[in-house]
């Protein structure tokens, strides 16, 4: 143990008022931090899992050629071409795209989709629904369909052709339940019967509150679309990658692609606002701490004025006597980094035991929260900083202090 | 044969304060001192004892003049080379004895030892025992230094100017706050320390008494060494 150190050590324990009053700051400062961004990222990602186990990573839809127009300039501040596409709807060769998009490493597996929208009716309850005609194998591989099914049989469902199954919220509207009778619209005026198979709960009220899924090919035959699927999905084992591989399978298949990211992104945009304001709030607790142990070092400089100049005398160097002070902040934010990560874990365990019964955006009776490692690294770097600029200014004073006038003084 | 030279200053120059306050507090002083030898500094307040004190001790800077340790110069030095000298070279022994309250007699012994770094934690915890016990104070080692008498008080600040075994002891006034008896008690331990050990002591005091025990009684008066008289001279 280096003589600062060991003196920043004596120094601090025979202070224990002044340690517990900074230790506190840091401590209350870092938890906190690490509880809110828990909460604000928990439902943050909560949305966008569910989001992507339901909707997937990435969607290959609409295709699309560039427009003939010869003769037109593009505006000097025109971003692309995409403003000059004729889309065309639905997607001309599904299983072509397919195959040649199971080809590319970040692909773990895609589904076809066929997507209408349809008047549902059970008993005397209707309500316009947004119809998936899928494959069940493909949909299963692709999505969390089997981990969001609440009630019934995915194999029911998957062997047989005229089973549907049913977004939760939709169910509760429908008031039906699995093995009930559901009628479907078609556009020429006909009701079709369906069996609910399974109700599936995605955790999102949209999809909840509208999604109904049935087999592609009874879904082809109800809307009576030409086409065998209007987007293709897929899962891909680094979502982050879905930007850049959506682009390609632009260029590639000359069919609009969307990221999960474009997708969403006016909801995750929220999310996001909302965890910097959280976050700008705590770090204002952290910089408070801060302040308080800039205030206890400076008092503590003014009170041990007298042994840095012994110190001093003894031959120890000013930077041994800026390092006695840092020291003394380095440990307090390193006790008090550990016990705020320890505390924050607590209390965002503590929070997400919190009932809340939310019905709206997503679904959840609990506070929804995430475990993120990062959130602590961020939070200790955090406290380190505060507590680092906090410490320099007495440290320095310190350092700075004349022996001999604390000597004379003295006499 | 005459005693090695342990510390020495030639023509100091010192000007303390500023503009109308600014006092010329040492005019020109030279002064060595030989191992196994107690030097008294006597003369009136504010007549530049403390500054020479400081100065011999590497605490302060002249504005004139240098100091040397034995045969080299060490007043251009920067101030962590000053600093590693004090600490190895210099023994100080202030008024208000200057004990670190939150260490016991032992730790605050340890403190010089601790910067040098040339012994063990065992080592040092050992010397310093030694140490305290040679001042009489073997039973409180570990008794906080702020539950000690002013005279124990004294003790430790002297055995903690013993700690890293230094050629030269400064002590400014170091019996002035003890009792006559305490006093007497300090400055014999001082003495006996120096001339047993072959140490070098400096010392300013307003005590006759003590100054007319030293080997060497200098005389200041504004700055200047007015008179230096050799008093005793051991074999």
């Amino acid at each position: 143990m280096t003589p600062p150190l060991y003196i920043a050590l004596r120094f601090l324990t025979h202070r224990k008022r002044a340690l517990l009053l900074s230790l506190s700051g840091v401590v209350f400062g870092v938890a906190i931090f690490i509880c809110t961004q828990a909460q604000t990222q928990g439902f943050s990602r909560y949305f966008i899992e569910s989001n992507i186990g339901s909707n997937g990573a990435l969607v290959v839809r609409s295709r699309f050629r560039p427009r003939y127009e010869p003769l037109m300039v593009a505006a000097k501040n025109s971003k692309g071409t995409t403003g000059r596409r004729i889309y065309f709807e639905g997607i001309t060769n599904p299983n072509e795209i397919m195959r040649v998009s199971r080809e590319f490493p970040d692909v773990i597996s895609c589904s076809p989709v066929l997507r209408g929208t349809v008047s549902a009716r059970a008993g005397f309850e209707n309500a316009t629904v947004d119809l998936y005609g899928i494959d069940p194998s493909l949909h299963a591989q692709t999505t969390d369909i089997l981990r969001q099914l609440i009630d019934g049989n995915f194999d029911d469902f998957r062997n047989n052709t005229t089973a549907i199954i049913i977004g939760s919220r939709l169910a509760e509207l429908l008031q039906i339940a699995v093995g009930d009778t559901v009628q479907l619209l078609a556009p020429n005026g006909e009701y079709w019967r369906f069996n609910v198979a399974a109700i599936a709960r995605a955790g999102i009220g949209s999809i909840d509150s509208t999604r109904i899924y049935s087999h592609a090919k009874i879904a082809q035959a109800l809307l009576q679309q030409p086409s065998g699927a209007s987007m293709i999905i897929y899962k891909l084992r680094d979502r982050n990658r879905a930007p850049v591989l959506a682009s390609r399978f632009e260029t590639l298949f000359q069919h609009n692609a969307l990221s999960w990211q474009e997708r969403e992104e006016s909801t995750l945009q929220l999310f996001l606002t909302l965890r910097m304001s959280v976050a700008i709030t705590v770090s204002l607790i952290i910089l408070l701490a801060g302040f308080g142990i800039f205030n206890v070092l400076t008092m503590s400089v003014l009170a041990k004025i007298k042994e840095i100049a012994i110190l001093r005398s003894m031959g120890y160097r000013r930077r041994d006597i800026s390092a006695i002070f840092l020291w003394q902040g380095a440990l307090i934010a390193a006790a008090g980094s550990l016990l705020g990560c320890l505390l924050g874990a607590l209390m965002t365990w503590g929070v997400s035991h919190i009932p809340i019964r939310l019905r709206g955006l997503l679904y959840t009776n609990y506070f929804l929260v995430t475990w993120d490692w990062q959130h602590y690294a961020f939070a200790t770097f955090l406290a380190l900083v505060a507590v680092f600029i906090a410490s320099y200014v007495p440290a320095r004073r310190a350092a700075e202090l004349p022996p001999v006038v604390t000597i004379r003084g003295s006499r | 044969m005459s005693a090695q030279v342990s510390l020495s200053c030639d023509r100091l120059e010192r000007y303390l304060g500023e503009e109308e306050e600014r006092v010329h507090a040492l005019r020109g002083v030279s002064l060595a001192i030989e191992s196994g030898s107690v030097h008294a500094v006597v003369g009136p307040s504010g007549c530049g004892k403390s500054s020479l004190l400081y100065i011999l001790g590497l605490l302060d800077t002249p504005d004139a003049g240098r100091v040397s340790i034995e045969t080299e110069t060490v007043s251009h030095l920067s101030d962590d080379e000053l600093a590693q000298k004090r600490n190895k070279f210099i023994g100080f022994i202030f008024q208000f004895h200057f004990l670190m309250e939150d260490f016991t007699a032992q730790e605050n012994v340890m403190i010089p030892m601790r910067k040098l770094g040339q012994l063990s934690d065992e080592q040092m915890r050992d010397r310093a025992a030694d140490l305290l016990d040679g001042v009489g104070l073997g039973g409180k080692l570990r008794r906080p230094s702020r539950h000690l008498s002013g005279g124990e008080q004294q003790r430790v600040a002297i055995a903690r100017a013993l700690a890293n075994d230094p050629r030269v002891i400064l002590a400014d006034e170091p019996t002035g706050n003890l009792d006559t008896a305490n006093s007497e008690r300090a400055f014999e331990l001082l003495q006996n320390l120096v001339h047993e050990r072959g140490k070098a002591l400096l010392l300013a005091t307003h005590n006759p008494a003590i100054a007319e025990a030293c080997d060497w009684i200098h005389e200041m008066r504004d700055g200047v060494i007015i008179d230096s008289q050799l008093r005793t001279r051991r074999s």
